[in-house]
């Protein structure tokens, strides 16, 4: 009928869709014709999202992005609760009869040290050196944890409503596992140690060698104790604490342990990596630390 | 509108499942991409366009929940649901060894791209590998497990015959 009106049909593909001019249907010019053609408009949707995701990565930074993680945060808070308890019911058994030992060792411990704290204070006074602060703690349930193949943050369920506030130091009975970054009303976010923004000034045990305490998560994710001249002294095994100098964290929180140690690129200081004190995988509770009142910038941490 | 809550279940289902019982999966090593798989699974029902759309809408929410990088899993997974999208209508969509291929590949993909990011470049390209491998090989059976569990829970797969003969013809 076609070739009778002089019009010719259309060339067919193995497939048998129609060809377009070159002989080939649009999806097979790209993907070998073993396609069938794609959806109306799927293209320039996809070209949309794309452009949007590369802008996205290009000025993201400058969003501000708080309050919609705020947002998201409140509406997942009853989920992320009601999935944990499944998750925590099984572990709470397990974790009741390890804690009873561990109050136990700890109860008698503290009779010693309680005794040592006595004669601390005492010659501390008589050197003419200021007491050590007591560590407020508020507890905290740890909802969610976000960031991949490492996580970078955790949601609290403690926020300003609870006090918290921006900087305040997050701890659990292991160590340090970061500090608040950003508070809601009844939650919170704890950028973690692993956060690539982080950083921590640190001193190793006994020998208070100081460093500083960052995340490098190249060639592999790894916590990484910088700026130790080579002189210093420093032995696989000993635990790297939160140093004096920090303005932020409060002094003697432990981070971890000196895993293993080698030279910096520059060949000047050692590049020790240091195994945390804080597993992430089994972050359950913790507990926030107010930060003293600092005076000036609330980021004067940066670098310490 | 049915469509759209099933979406926004799904997309919120996997967040939440991604936060919580998988990110202490991940905290040890080992990703479940869960994102690449509900990606996956929607684009292969429905198709490219609500697959790219799922796609992107999913990663940004993932993107907020992270610190850095607004816009990486928006990015892969939008293009991970428009090529799966793609392809579905020409695959036996219900075949295990198909899911298979698909969700590794997906993950692969996904896993590869954030990592990247996330790592500063390639520099440490074995761990890079390493994981993402890894994370395509437990993501691609633990998802065609749970398709088939769906599949003999509700009687019926999730997904129809692949529709080569439906093409148009002329």
């Amino acid at each position: 009928m076609a070739a009778a009106s002089g019009v010719q049909p259309p060339p067919l593909g193995n497939e048998g869709w129609p060809l377009k001019r070159g002989g080939r249907t649009p999806a097979g010019r790209l993907m070998g014709g073993f396609l069938p053609p794609a959806e109306r408009r799927s293209g320039v949707l996809v070209g949309l999202y794309v452009t949007i995701a590369l802008l996205l990565l290009l000025i993201g930074d400058r969003i501000p992005q708080a309050g919609l993680r705020g947002v998201g945060a409140w509406l997942f808070a009853p989920f992320d609760r009601l999935v944990l308890v499944v998750d925590r019911a099984g572990a709470a058994w397990r974790e009741n009869e390890r804690l009873h030992e561990r109050i136990t060792r700890l109860e008698l411990d503290a009779i010693r040290l309680r005794q040592a704290g006595v004669e601390n204070l005492r010659l501390r006074d008589s050197l003419g050196l200021p007491a050590y602060r007591a560590l407020t703690l508020r507890p905290a349930e740890v909802l969610a944890l976000a960031g991949e193949p490492v996580p970078t943050s955790a949601t609290l369920s403690a926020g300003a409503l609870q006090g918290v506030k921006v900087g305040d130091a997050v701890v659990t009975s292991d160590g340090l596992v970061g500090r608040i970054g950003e508070v809601y009303a009844g939650l919170s976010r704890v950028i973690l140690l692993t956060d690539p923004n982080s950083a921590v000034a640190c001193e190793v045990e006994s020998t208070g060698v100081q460093g500083v305490l960052r995340f490098s998560a190249s060639p592999r994710p790894q916590l990484l104790l910088t700026g130790v001249p080579m002189a210093d002294t420093v032995r696989v095994g000993q635990l790297v604490l939160t140093s004096g100098l920090s303005l932020r964290y409060p002094r003697g929180l432990p981070v971890g342990r000196v895993e293993r140690f080698a030279r910096d690129l520059n060949g000047l200081t050692h590049e020790i990596e240091v195994a945390p004190a804080v597993s992430r995988s089994r972050l359950r509770h913790a507990y926030v630390v107010p930060g003293p009142v600092l005076p000036g910038a609330p980021d004067a941490e940066v670098g310490r | 509108m049915r469509v759209f809550a099933g979406l926004l279940l799904l997309a919120c289902a996997a967040l939440l499942m991604r936060s919580t019982a998988f990110s202490v999966l991940a905290a040890r090593g080992v990703i479940v991409d869960v994102l690449a798989f509900v990606t996956v699974v929607w684009a292969l029902r429905w198709g490219e366009n609500r697959g790219s759309t799922f796609g992107f809408i999913l990663g940004v929410a993932a993107d907020l929940d992270a610190a850095h990088w607004l816009g990486r899993h928006a990015l892969a997974l939008a293009l991970v649901g428009y090529g799966v999208g793609r392809l579905s209508r020409a695959l036996v969509r219900g075949n295990p060894a198909t899911q298979f291929m698909l969700l590794f590949a997906a993950t692969l993909a996904h896993q590869a791209w954030v990592l990247v990011l996330e790592l500063g470049g390639v520099a440490g390209w074995r761990f890079l590998l390493g994981h993402v491998v890894v994370s395509g090989l437990v993501t691609a059976p633990l998802g065609v497990l749970v398709l088939a569990l769906i599949g003999l829970g509700s009687g019926r797969s999730l997904f129809s015959r692949a529709a080569i003969e439906d093409a148009p013809r002329t």
